[in-house]
């Protein structure tokens, strides 16, 4: 019984190039994230003061999100409520047609995924184009991000070259990083000029101000914001923060652990709409609303998407995005995924070593392991364990709960050794897939201990 | 019930337990000449050129030096001579094509670079539809960290505000770093008095 995950990992892993370049990129970020917090003696300090402005924002949510609408709504901008994705899609597809819109650029943002924005807009006749470059590259490859903050980084230069030929004429053959970037300049350049509606995500809310904060590397948001007169925020409930106190702590936590840079090239705060335009935030809650009331999981609703969690996952780094079956992978992912619909995603929750390490790095210390442990001791109860699993679990059981029958399985464990190879090297042997199995020591370690100690008592 | 009002009462009811604001007063890193770090990271991480300009110094030759093959340099700072002005273009399309956009910064921060610009022209494109964006920032507004950064930024009527680090980039192609992703390719700070 395969979970999903291990199936779709076991693709990937089959180019042993791609694995290697796979992690070491993210490995490298996860290095660069380091270095960036070992310069900063408070980094201890920053961390677990984002965990608890998160922790007051969420529990005080509703107050907070009232006084961000009326901050909001007296500069100008127009502030709307969905439930849930349908809503929020049709919010959106409704101001763009009372704008007479043909052309939306857009800048990254999760929530449009999560609620699938760009398929009900082109449904209606809408072209979206995707400003950030990695995304456009995935969008014109009709590929989805594999990463939340690097969406596009296990595709190659030259299958951007190849596209980029096929799509918007560059010179054949040349693969050059420099190059294809500024073929998507002059491509993107024009779509700027032409479209109707910017639309951008939301990094951060401020709910003392009513604004909004944007960050990006490439400028593409304000690109985006700059040159059409309409301009539309998705946010997602959570993104809030009381102030701007609060808001120098989040932004000194979010490049460093995303890409281990000190700060984004912008980071944009839009309080009004443009002269002569119009601004409007979406609100969406999407289930998060109800994530507030899992007690064991609520605090997934302090992530602030900065990707840190994937980086450093071995599972991540050596299985991929698309292993995964919810839209954003890795640790925080898998928790995600879970609370959104745990039939469909169930299968996520064994892609974890349990090693831990994404607690450690995580900026707003959510408790990513931990969950995920929960959810594993829970598939149970749901008819999802595996039964493989199971069936030794509760072999182990009967074991260490009768010694005598521990013993005797330990004085016939070397005999594996001269086991023929077909015999233990089995499919139904997961430990042995990639690996040879180990050898039996002769003696038990129990063994040898009670020999040392005979030998030292003579 | 409106949509508003579901959530809010959703989001009220599933509040268990309610957390206190955390005292941010814990010790930041500050730098003990926040110029000289401010020099240093704009001109390695945050990849821009830096000028510091003595008193001497016309901005307008500094800016012909620094861009000699500049066709169309756009700002509206006074004092500054500019092809177009982003107070009086007809729209924000008018700029492309900028070859130099010059605009004023109010607040720097040492520890990233970052420059606060609030929005103070009509068309705000003019900070991000420039080939190569010059920045003017003085020395006595540079401060340690985003902390004292924030305390110090204002906004005012165009309700716009952005801290800007060097010139755009990207690294989504196998994470080559490439410099004038889609907004400025370069930039030159010049340090003022």
């Amino acid at each position: 019984m395969s979970t999903k995950h291990s199936l779709a990992a076991e693709k990937f892993i089959q180019d042993s190039n791609r694995v290697t370049r796979h992690d070491q990129t993210f490995w490298s970020v996860r290095a660069k994230r380091d270095a960036q917090a070992h310069d900063l003696s408070e980094w201890e300090d920053l961390r677990e003061a984002a965990s608890q402005i998160k922790k007051h924002t969420v529990t005080h949510l509703a107050d907070y999100l009232q006084k961000f609408e009326e901050n909001a709504t007296r500069n100008g901008v127009h502030v709307h409520w969905a439930k849930d994705a349908a809503e929020y899609n049709d919010i959106v597809m409704q101001i763009l047609t009372e704008h007479q819109v043909h052309k939306v650029v857009k800048s990254k943002s999760m929530l449009t995924e999560e609620c699938h924005l760009n398929e009900h807009l082109e449904k209606h006749g809408i072209e979206v184009v995707e400003t950030d470059l990695g995304e456009r590259i995935l969008q014109m490859m009709k590929l989805a991000p594999s990463h939340i903050v690097m969406p596009a980084i296990h595709i190659t230069r030259e299958q951007v070259g190849h596209c980029f030929e096929e799509q918007i004429q560059s010179e054949k053959g040349n693969y050059d990083p420099t190059y294809l970037t500024r073929c998507a300049r002059y491509h993107l350049r024009d779509n700027f000029m032409t479209a109707e509606c910017g639309m951008t995500g939301a990094n951060f809310g401020i709910a003392e101000t009513g604004d909004v904060v944007v960050c990006t590397n490439e400028g593409n948001a304000d690109m985006s914001t700059s040159v059409p007169k309409l301009h539309i925020v998705s946010m997602g409930l959570e993104k809030l923060i009381p102030n701007y106190e609060a808001m120098g702590v989040f932004h000194r936590l979010l490049a460093r652990c995303g890409t281990g840079q000190a700060t984004t090239v912008y980071t944009s705060h839009f309080r009004k709409p443009r002269p002569g335009g119009e601004m409007h935030i979406i609100l969406v809650d999407n289930g998060r609303s109800s994530i507030l009331g899992d007690e064991e999981h609520w605090q997934t609703l302090k992530c602030m998407r900065c990707g840190a969690c994937m980086n450093t996952c071995p599972v991540y780094r050596r299985s991929g995005g698309y292993s995964y079956t919810y839209f954003i992978p890795g640790p925080i992912g898998i928790n995600l995924g879970m609370l959104k619909d745990r039939n469909a995603n169930y299968h996520n929750v064994s892609a974890c070593t349990l090693c831990c390490s994404c607690d450690n790095v995580c900026p707003v210390k959510v408790d990513l392991s931990t969950q995920i442990y929960r959810w594993r001791q829970r598939l149970d109860s749901w008819g999802k364990a595996n039964s493989m699993k199971k069936a030794m679990s509760k072999g182990m059981k009967l074991m260490f709960e009768h010694p005598a029958l521990y013993g005797t399985a330990l004085k016939m464990a070397p005999m594996a050794n001269i086991l023929p190879r077909w015999m233990t090297n089995v499919r139904m042997n997961a430990w042995a897939k990639g690996h040879e199995m180990p050898e039996f020591a002769k003696k038990s370690f129990h063994a040898q201990w009670k020999d040392l100690k005979k030998g030292g008592q003579k | 019930m409106s949509t508003k009002e579901e959530i809010l009462n959703r989001l009220r009811a599933n509040v268990r337990e309610t957390y206190d604001m955390p005292d941010l007063g814990f010790a930041k890193t500050t730098h003990d000449d926040p110029v000289a770090k401010f020099i240093e990271t704009a001109t390695t991480t945050a990849g821009a050129r830096l000028i510091e300009v003595k008193p001497e110094d016309d901005l307008n030759e500094l800016i012909r030096q620094a861009y000699p093959e500049a066709k169309v340099v756009s700002s509206n700072v006074p004092g500054i001579r500019a092809d177009r002005n982003p107070d009086e273009v007809a729209c924000a399309q008018d700029l492309d094509g900028t070859d130099v956009g010059v605009i004023k910064g109010e607040v720097a921060c040492a520890e990233n670079a970052c420059v606060w610009i609030p929005q103070t022209m009509k068309e705000k494109a003019i900070c991000f539809i420039a080939e190569y964006l010059v920045l003017i920032v003085s020395k006595k507004n540079i401060v340690s960290n985003m902390h004292e950064a924030y305390e110090r930024i204002q906004f005012n009527d165009y309700g716009f505000g952005t801290f800007i680090s060097g010139p755009s980039k990207t690294a989504d192609i196998e994470q080559s770093l490439v410099y004038g992703a889609q907004a400025a390719r370069g930039m030159t700070i010049l340090l003022t008095e």
